[in-house]
């Protein structure tokens, strides 16, 4: 009898100990991680998801990086990469010769297109003479503030003529892309991140990663929502953050993306006058309407385009394109601090 | 049972628990004040608690450099040598996991310990 009390004894101990080391497996297994890497897109990418332990997360991490970055130099228009050709051979060789390129380049030119036509040439990857000259001016201006000028109406008119987005030529047949204006040049920042993160997100699905958030610069995009089932909350940047929150809206979401322009991250001022990067192709200028405008949708590609587009144009005419456009929801933050939505932006804040 | 026999049980599950108690204990103890934490390629540069009003140059051998100032219980960038100036631009930070970044300079504040936002991601 003694032997099978102490026996009893043991199991019950064992049973504690067991159940101790269960616990914290279980715990482990609902872990959340959070990685970071930096390099593709000029920003930073945030990544937050659930793994079984953070190697596991690092590894998969590691492949969207390697996804982005695959991205980064196809749709670069600075730098040449050994055996690439990206944005910036097809520029080199305007007025010159086609350039064969990758099927995910005519891809995005292909969205290109298709977004100057939605969004009545607001979004313009042809308009890449202008953004030079702008980018150039922006850089100079902030070496030397004393410097700092804008484009004068001339030299801006000059680089205009050379944005017309017939001259884009894509051969779908021969995959190559021709610049008939040697003039002219692509410039894809207003579609190319956005089109990427679409990309990457769809891959993070793929390999497994069912409960992730994926933040490229602010360009927030959700793969299902978090393990437990809840919605991720993502923060609407205040563009005007001095005596106030950090963010004026939230919005929750698990699945879609969410893109915001904005003329608070880069921009130069000259004469106390704040010049932003984003530039209207109809005036050839920054914009003066907003301070951001925000954009929801399922596809993160049409939510870069749109945010630029909205960015560039009066509310009235925005609310009417977003209105238009199915299972799209967009917010705009004016220069006074006004936020005006339209319809189901924020439906999951009223909930 | 003998008396013995449940003291060792009470005595094994009393340790169980202890040592529950004890991890949750200790990482209770170990969340410090809130602070800034500066990073120039990876590699940790500094500590700066947010209680503290200070600034502080974090300069690289080339030249480079931004100057972290902390205000408030916030931190931001309030000069750099870089082109773009995007980390300047951005709003003073404090709260947990929020960053201050520089591309260009390859430097990264970013804030341990700090107030929950309730926020997953931001969208600027």
């Amino acid at each position: 009898m003694k032997k099978l009390r102490q026996a009893g004894i043991l199991v019950a101990a064992v049973l504690v100990l067991a159940g101790v080391v269960c616990i914290q497996y279980y715990n482990q297994k609902l872990q959340r991680y959070e990685g970071q890497f930096f390099g593709s897109f000029d920003t930073v990418t945030t990544v937050t998801g659930y793994a079984k332990s953070q190697k596991d997360f690092s590894e998969k991490l590691g492949l969207l990086e390697e996804k982005l970055a695959h991205y980064h130099q196809l749709f670069d228009i600075y730098h040449t990469y050994d055996g690439v050709n990206n944005i910036k051979t097809i520029n080199d060789a305007a007025g010159k010769q086609a350039v064969k390129v990758d099927g995910e380049i005519l891809d995005l030119l292909r969205l290109g297109k298709d977004m100057y036509a939605r969004t009545e040439g607001k979004v313009h990857i042809a308009y890449g003479s202008v953004l030079s000259l702008w980018h150039d001016c922006r850089e100079e201006g902030l070496r030397s503030q004393e410097q700092a000028r804008i484009p004068t109406e001339e030299e801006l008119a000059k680089r205009a003529v050379h944005t017309d987005m017939d001259d884009l030529v894509i051969d779908e047949e021969a995959a190559t892309v021709f610049l008939r204006d040697g003039e002219m040049s692509l410039d894809v920042g207003s579609i190319g991140k956005g089109y990427a993160v679409q990309k990457v997100a769809e891959y993070a699905r793929e390999i497994g990663m069912e409960h992730t958030l994926i933040s490229v610069g602010g360009n927030v995009c959700a793969v299902g929502g978090k393990a437990d089932g809840t919605p991720w909350v993502v923060g609407v940047e205040n563009p005007r953050p001095d005596n106030g929150e950090p963010y004026i809206a939230t919005v929750e979401i698990d699945s879609g993306c969410i893109v915001t322009s904005g003329d608070y991250q880069r921009y130069y001022e000259v004469e106390g006058e704040r010049y932003c990067h984003i530039i209207d192709p109809d005036t050839n200028m920054p914009p003066q309407y907003f301070s951001s405008v925000s954009v929801r949708t399922k596809d993160s590609g049409v939510a870069d385009a749109f945010s630029t587009a909205l960015f560039n144009m009066e509310y009235e005419a925005g609310l009417a394109l977003v209105e238009n456009m199915e299972d799209m929801e967009a917010m705009w933050v004016g220069k006074d601090g006004q936020i005006r939505y339209s319809g189901g932006f924020n439906n999951d804040e009223e909930k | 049972m003998k008396k013995n026999d449940v003291i060792l049980l009470a005595a094994l599950i009393v340790a169980a628990l202890a040592g529950f108690g004890g991890v949750s204990l200790y990482s209770k103890l170990s969340t410090r004040e809130p602070q800034a934490v500066a990073y120039l390629d990876g590699e940790e540069q500094g500590r700066y608690p947010l209680s503290e009003d200070t600034t502080v140059e974090i300069r690289q051998t080339d030249g480079s450099y931004n100057i972290l100032q902390i205000q408030n219980g916030k931190a931001e960038i309030t000069a750099a040598s870089c082109p773009d100036k995007v980390c300047v631009n951005h709003r003073p930070v404090g709260g947990q996991g929020e960053s201050l970044v520089c591309l260009p300079n390859k430097m990264v504040v970013e804030i341990e310990n700090g107030e929950e936002l309730g926020i997953d991601a931001g969208t600027r």
